[in-house]
């Protein structure tokens, strides 16, 4: 029945699935912009990717000057945040540890993403045994319990930044997969991927042209999501000291340095637990409201 | 017409409340149903039947819906004024309802002797044993198979017809003066329907209730009701005795209903259906709701807003302009006008 | 039913493989030469050599996984490079203690989550329902180390209500589990509350109350028990991440369970105990979402159909 369709039609079909793309971009954004609780998310992280870019503009210290007569002052006007066991301002690190935290939660992201979506849509275009194999993997790395692979994989690789990046960016590659598999599956069965397979387009063009941009919106969602539980994750394994390690201001490790003083500084831990959860918050936000203006069926 | 009225329902609204402003789904509605009389409410889909029916026993979801005006008299006792305690000694007691879907109705993990039951037990204070053994018996009555076995499965290993079934002994559980069934028939194939209507013509029989009937159906009307109600825009705008409704029908939307009723004996290919589309509850127009859409249409339809009166014969109530003094005048006068 | 328990048996058995498999794999990925971590640090060339012998190290890396593979199922985990004792005599000491905190965890998610998603749901759009959305959305948002160390300072430091760290008594039990079981509670209740106003939508909850059945019959009896179907599945996903969590609370109270145990020895390198660790959590959630999807096929009888 395929081979029946003219070229015109495919590209009018083609067309056609552009057009709705078009028309459903319009409707998304003016959901996300109605979305009060997704307009605060969104504004939550611009005011956090800002202070990445900011942070060395604005801090009011070097976050490393290690200061000891001025060690673990309450917050005041001249340290907002106080200062920690070395006397560094937690302000100025707090600001450059930005970089870092969020850097990782990024990074990890789309490590797994890029993982995650090119398995998803392999298995899910390919189908029959690739599928399988594919799907057991997703099946064993989904076996782990929350961040336990990511510790294993720590284990192997030694501890550091870029090893967390990289750990708890497998940690999200079954996620991807998983959606995008589905989604996949979805699309294959239209017909206008028959006719341009007919008219002569290959595997590869099919997949990234024709049906990576119809499965993008569930990544998006995820994407969000997971980015507020990859830097949770990413700033738990610093604060077990498997990260980010001692003078970095990353903010999980910072917080595994305040916890030895939570008795005399609690402002040591208050601060970077607080900057987490206002970001994590933000990214929650967002992607509940990405959530609801990208899947119809939610909409009441 | 010296029977006895079991329920009158006066100048009802129920309007909705949402971001897209006030959606009069009812907007006035009045009738009158006497005891073991069916009443057929028919209209397009979106005229708000299955809102005038819900009213009846307030199962609007509140928000957005709310009742803003009027009154349900059953034996003289208004509904929409009573407390919720009153209110659920009426539901599934005096006033029952059946549902189009059957196969969403029913709870899905309860078993449905269980559901019958329970209803039971609620209104006739009945132990469980005795409860469920009346269930059972209902289920019979209705013409279920095994219906011992039956009561004990759920939903879903029964068929669409058999849990229409359900739905009706459900509703015939405390013997109700009044059984609404909103479109009872419609998620059926052909030959399970004519057995439900069947059954419930049966049912009517024994037990001497009064049923309301809505559909969009003309056909299933002709065949159970006695009195019909033609709706159209939230309102009625046809009320009459359902012969003479077939036979001659006043308004215009009911002749443009009847025309496009399927002919069973000729093969018709192409129905004729009235053209254009049910006005947006949000946003009515100021004279008769149906003049966009009336082939008699004349400047006092769209200037002025018909009443339901009475004609010549008492029995019958037509919301149209054509049936009162009125139009003679204005033809008159627009034949002046007109050369 | 029985039928189904064994197939999913049947089906889990590749996903034990593979994660034995992935364990396995890890020892592989270490840089460097294992039998020298193994023998530990500073040990001769001779002693390394022995190691190599000993473990089969010199062997294909198919037969050393199918010999590791033989050897767990023998019970067998290795030994640790600290003290040279059994991985699994360690474990055993440590996994009753994590099942405990998990236990209670899990619980305090039920509860807690349930609770405030049927509050929600009840009243949804009220002032009641946003406020508990909103601490639902601060519960999942909030870090658990951190919660932990905020808990601690509030009860132990502050109030000195609770003990501050330690597992020795019921008391000390509260504030990890509090720590642990509120981000799934918050899960829990926004899906139960999803599912609540899912499920109070539907028709035959309209049927209900077109019966005349009490609001409170219509809520408990019709609506609940449905729209708990899909929190089942959400409560035993939950579990792995709290699994997962324990490695975090138990450092922040101190508490010598398997995750501490895990995170220990990732910090001296003892790699058969990171192993163990892993593997028998892993096996634990295995076998959790086993039950799960068992009595989600004993509350959901539909699915028979399929
Ligand atoms: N929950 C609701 N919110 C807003 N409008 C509604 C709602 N339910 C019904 N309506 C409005 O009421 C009108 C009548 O609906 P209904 O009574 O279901 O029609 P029908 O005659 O097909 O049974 C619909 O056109 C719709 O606009
Ligand atoms: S009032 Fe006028 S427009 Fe309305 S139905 Fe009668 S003739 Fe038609
Ligand atoms: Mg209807």
């Amino acid at each position: 029945m395929a081979s029946k369709v003219t070229t015109a039609q495919t590209m009018e079909l083609a067309k056609a699935r552009q057009n709705t793309r078009r028309e459903r971009w319009h409707s998304f954004r003016s959901v996300m912009t109605q979305n009060k609780a997704a307009m605060a998310g969104a504004i939550i992280i611009g005011i956090y990717l800002l202070m990445m870019l900011v942070a060395p503009i604005v801090a009011p210290y070097d976050p490393y000057d290690i200061s000891l007569e001025d060690k673990l002052t309450p917050p005041s006007m001249e340290h907002w945040m106080g200062t920690d066991d070395k006397g560094r301002d937690i302000l100025s690190r707090i600001l450059y540890g930005s970089r870092l935290s969020i850097g990782v939660g990024f990074a990890s992201v789309l490590f797994g993403a890029f993982f995650g979506i090119t398995l998803g849509l392999v298995a899910g275009y390919y189908g029959k045994w690739i599928d399988t194999i594919i799907s057991r993997l997703l099946d064993v790395m989904l076996a782990f319990p929350g961040i336990l692979l990511a510790l294993a994989i720590i284990s192997a690789l030694g501890p550091g930044l870029i090893n967390v990046t990289i750990a708890v960016g497998v940690f999200s590659i079954p996620l991807f997969a998983r959606i995008v598999r589905g989604s996949t599956m979805e699309v294959k069965k239209l017909e206008y991927i028959d006719a341009i397979r007919t008219l002569g387009a290959n595997d590869f063009t099919i997949i990234f042209k024709h049906i990576f941009p119809n499965v993008l919106s569930p990544i998006i969602v995820q994407g969000s999501m997971r980015l507020a539980t990859a830097i949770l994750s990413a700033a738990g394994l610093s604060f077990l000291g498997l990260g980010a390690q001692p003078p970095s201001p990353e903010w999980g490790a910072m917080l595994s340095s305040g916890r030895d003083f939570l008795f005399s500084a609690p402002y040591m831990a208050l601060f970077p637990g607080l900057m987490i959860s206002i970001l994590v918050l933000g990214f929650n936000l967002f992607g509940d409201g990405l959530r609801d203006a990208l899947d119809p069926k939610l909409k009441k | 017409m010296n029977k006895e009225v079991v329920l009158q329902v006066k100048n009802l609204k129920t309007h909705f409340t949402t971001s897209k402003g006030t959606a009069k789904a009812v907007d006035g509605v009045d009738f009158t149903l006497h005891k073991g009389e069916t009443l057929g409410i028919v209209g397009e889909s979106g005229c708000g039947k299955s809102i005038t029916s819900l009213s009846l026993l307030r199962l609007i979801p509140t928000p957005p819906g709310k009742i803003v005006e009027g009154e349900i008299l059953l034996n003289n006792k208004d509904i929409v004024k009573m407390k919720e305690e009153e209110l659920r000694k009426v539901r599934g007691n005096q006033i029952s309802m059946i549902f189009q879907e059957p196969m969403t109705s029913l709870n899905p993990i309860i078993p449905v002797g269980e559901q019958i039951a329970e209803t039971i037990r609620l209104h006739q204070r009945l132990p469980r044993k005795p409860a469920w053994q009346k269930a059972v018996d209902l289920l019979e009555m209705v013409g279920l198979p095994s219906p011992e076995k039956r009561a004990k499965q759920e939903p879903f290993q029964l068929s669409g017809g058999m849990r229409q079934r359900v739905m009706i002994a459900m509703a015939l559980a405390c013997t109700p003066e009044v059984l609404i069934a909103d479109e009872p028939t419609t998620a059926l194939d052909v030959t399970i329907q004519a057995q439900i209507l069947e059954l419930m013509k049966d049912l009517q029989k024994q037990i001497g209730m009064s049923i309301i009937f809505i559909t969009h159906d003309l056909g299933v009307v002709s065949e159970v009701c006695d009195q019909v109600a033609v709706m159209y825009a939230g309102q009625i705008v046809e009320h009459r005795n359902a012969k003479d409704l077939f036979k001659t029908p006043l308004h215009p939307y009911t002749q443009g209903l009847l025309s496009s009723l399927p002919n069973i004996h000729e093969n018709q290919q192409e129905l004729q259906t009235i053209e254009g589309s049910v006005p947006s509850p949000y946003d009515y127009p100021v004279g008769c709701r149906f003049a966009d859409r009336c082939p008699h249409a004349r400047e006092i339809c769209r200037a002025e807003a018909p009443d339901l009166l009475e004609t010549n014969n008492a029995e019958t109530k037509v919301r149209c302009f054509m049936h009162t003094e009125k139009w003679e005048v204005i033809e008159e006068k627009e034949e002046l006008v007109c050369p | 039913m029985l039928l189904f328990i064994a197939k999913r048996l049947v089906q889990i058995i590749p996903v034990i493989f593979g994660v034995t498999l992935v364990v396995f794999l890890i020892m592989q990925m270490v840089p460097g030469d294992p039998a020298a971590i193994l023998a530990g640090e500073g040990a001769s060339q001779e002693t390394i050599e022995q190691y190599r012998e000993d473990l089969g190290l010199n062997r294909p890396v198919a037969e050393q996984y199918m010999s590791y593979v033989s050897n767990v199922f023998q019970g067998d985990l290795g030994n640790s490079l600290k003290n040279k004792q059994p991985v699994l005599d360690e474990i055993l000491l440590r996994l009753p203690i994590t099942m405990e905190l998990a236990f209670y965890s899990i619980l305090i998610t039920i509860v807690l989550g349930l609770a405030a998603g049927i509050i929600s749901a009840v009243k949804p759009y009220s002032i009641r329902d946003v406020s508990v959305m909103v601490v639902a959305l601060l519960g999942i948002s909030l870090p658990s180390f951190w919660l932990g160390l905020l808990l601690m300072y509030l009860f132990s430091v502050k109030l000195q209500w609770l003990p501050v760290a330690g597992w020795d008594g019921p008391l000390n039990i509260i504030l990890p589990a509090l720590t642990l079981g509120v981000g799934g509670a918050a899960i829990v209740a926004r899906m139960t509350r999803s599912s609540m106003l899912d499920v109070i939508g539907q028709d035959y909850i309209r049927t209900a109350r077109a019966k005349g059945l009490k609001e409170h019959f219509v809520i408990y009896k019709h609506a609940l028990r449905n729209a708990l179907i899909p929190v089942i599945t959400v409560v035993g996903l939950q579990f792995g991440s709290l699994l997962g969590g324990t490695v975090l609370v138990e450092s922040v109270f101190a508490i010598n369970g398997l995750g501490r145990m895990i995170v220990d020895a990732i910090r001296t390198r003892d790699l058969p105990m990171v192993q163990g660790g892993v593997l028998v959590a892993s096996l634990v959630f295995v076998f959790v979402n086993l039950l799960v999807d068992v009595l989600y096929r004993a509350v959901n009888k539909r699915i028979d159909l399929n």
